[in-house]
């Protein structure tokens, strides 16, 4: 049965989880943006070799769980030495897996870019660096900002997957003191509502940004 | 104005210029040379490869084979820098290509600040001049989404002379402007043959061709019919496929 006293009497230590969660976020967003977007150039004009090998990797991500990558980098990479705590694990694991995604958002957006763009800046003696740096990217930046928020928004719900690797994110501090008070429904409910508390204001804010946009 | 040490010479020749898209042969072995300060006016029918013509002299579309000469240095795509050889030859599009998250003072000086690392308030300064030569102070702070495509245009043409190119491309500057607003257009262009700008213009202006060009190539499916000043060619074409051309933009 819902108990909001379960939920009330445990909300500083349900925050806590949430803080976790949205640092997290936050962090893995950042990277796998920053990741993302030189994947995505890479992907479009490294040449041959770096534009297959860009290629593979963002199928292969795309088409493999996150939660798998998380337990790759978690308990496969220390076996070729390489051990990470569990915070920069699952950061690494999730940004890996968003810049995927990402890198596709931003090949859409500087593909959307009208050709004669880059033609009026080559035609000034610009480079193709030059190029994207001044003219092309600026242009695409509006265009990427609601799929990038889409994305965040994702991640948020995706970060819970980390609970897999013991991670106190929300959804774990929800699993414990569902376990403690024999009432896993009402720390489940409370856990639901700051997801949404923390999604629903990013979907909307991308959705506000389309509009404009249009 | 300093004398050029090729002022005696040609700015540009061209030769056997091919060039294809796949295994369609666009341009099929065009040559022709230039004066310093010629004003060249190119015209034919669509798909004629004028536009590709043009296109091909900055190397924004690489010739397929050729010899290019500009400025007495043969443009050897594996040696040339043809990014120091796009500074010298400004290009104004059909669909004006301004910079939209820019206003007109920063499409103007971008080319100078980012590829010539010139200062940006030097760079600013003289943007303001070149707005104010093709009328557009009072314009200065707008985006091109604010201007009209007459503005746009002009900001273009602005955007393309702070670089101080030896030869001016005009891929049909007015083909995509208001009809009433064309004639801003080409006065600018007018004044800039009147101070002795180097230019070659793709277009269908009977009126412009006549009042500017030292000489008028018609070209038809890729290769150079005839050329001639604009007297000769509009009065008394020699060919068959120019005055059925010329007859058909003088109905228009």
């Amino acid at each position: 049965m819902l108990k909001w006293s379960i939920i009330w009497e445990n909300l500083p230590f349900l925050l806590a989880g949430a803080g976790t969660t949205l640092a997290l976020t936050v962090v893995s967003m950042v990277f796998a943006t920053a990741a993302g977007l030189l994947v995505g150039l890479l992907n479009m004009y490294g040449g041959k070799v770096v534009g297959a090998i860009t290629r593979l990797y963002i199928e292969v991500v795309r088409g493999t769980p996150a939660l798998l990558i998380i337990l790759l980098v978690y308990y496969a990479l220390p076996i070729v030495g390489i051990n990470l705590p569990q915070f920069p694990a699952a950061a690494v694991s999730l940004a890996a897996c968003y810049a995927a995604y990402i890198a596709e958002v931003f090949r859409a957006a500087v593909e959307s870019i009208p050709k004669g763009q880059s033609e009026a800046a080559f035609s000034l003696g610009m480079s193709r660096l030059q190029a994207l740096r001044f003219v092309i990217l600026p242009q695409t930046f509006r265009r990427v900002l609601p799929p990038l928020a889409n994305e965040f928004a994702a991640l948020i719900k995706d970060t819970s997957l980390v609970a897999f690797i013991s991670m106190q994110d929300l959804l774990f501090k929800a699993k414990i003191i569902g376990a403690r008070t024999y009432n896993p429904m009402s720390p489940l409910i409370g856990a639901a509502i700051i997801y949404l508390l923390m999604t629903t204001p990013v979907m909307q804010w991308s959705r506000n940004l389309e509009k404009r946009v249009d | 104005m300093p004398v050029d040490q090729h002022q005696a010479g040609k700015i540009l020749n061209v030769e056997d210029l091919h060039k294809s898209f796949g295994s369609l042969e666009v341009i099929k072995g065009v040559g022709f040379d230039m004066d310093y300060q010629e004003r060249l006016v190119l015209m034919g029918p669509s798909g004629s490869g004028k536009s590709t013509l043009v296109r091909c002299l900055n190397w924004i579309e690489p010739p397929t084979s050729g010899r290019v000469t500009f400025d007495g240095v043969l443009v050897d795509p594996k040696s040339t820098d043809i990014r120091r050889l796009r500074e010298d030859i400004g290009m104004v599009f059909q669909q004006f290509n301004v910079f939209p998250h820019l206003t007109a003072l920063q499409n103007v000086a971008l080319g100078p600040v980012v590829v010539k690392k010139g200062n940006r308030t030097a760079a600013e300064a003289e943007a303001m001049e070149l707005l104010a030569k093709v009328g557009l102070s009072h314009r200065a702070a707008y985006k091109p989404g604010q201007m009209s495509g007459g503005e746009q245009q002009r900001v273009a043409i602005a955007r393309a002379l702070a670089m101080h190119p030896k030869l001016m491309l005009f891929d049909e500057p007015t083909s995509s402007i208001d009809i009433e607003l064309i004639h801003e257009v080409l006065e600018v262009m007018v004044k800039l043959a009147d101070e002795g700008m180097t230019m070659i213009v793709v277009t269908h202006e009977m009126g412009f061709a006549r009042e500017v060009a030292d000489r008028v190539i018609f070209m038809d499916q890729g290769l150079i019919i005839e050329s001639g000043t604009p007297k000769e060619l509009f009065d008394h074409p020699q060919q068959e496929r120019t005055q059925s051309f010329l007859s058909k933009v003088l109905m228009a």
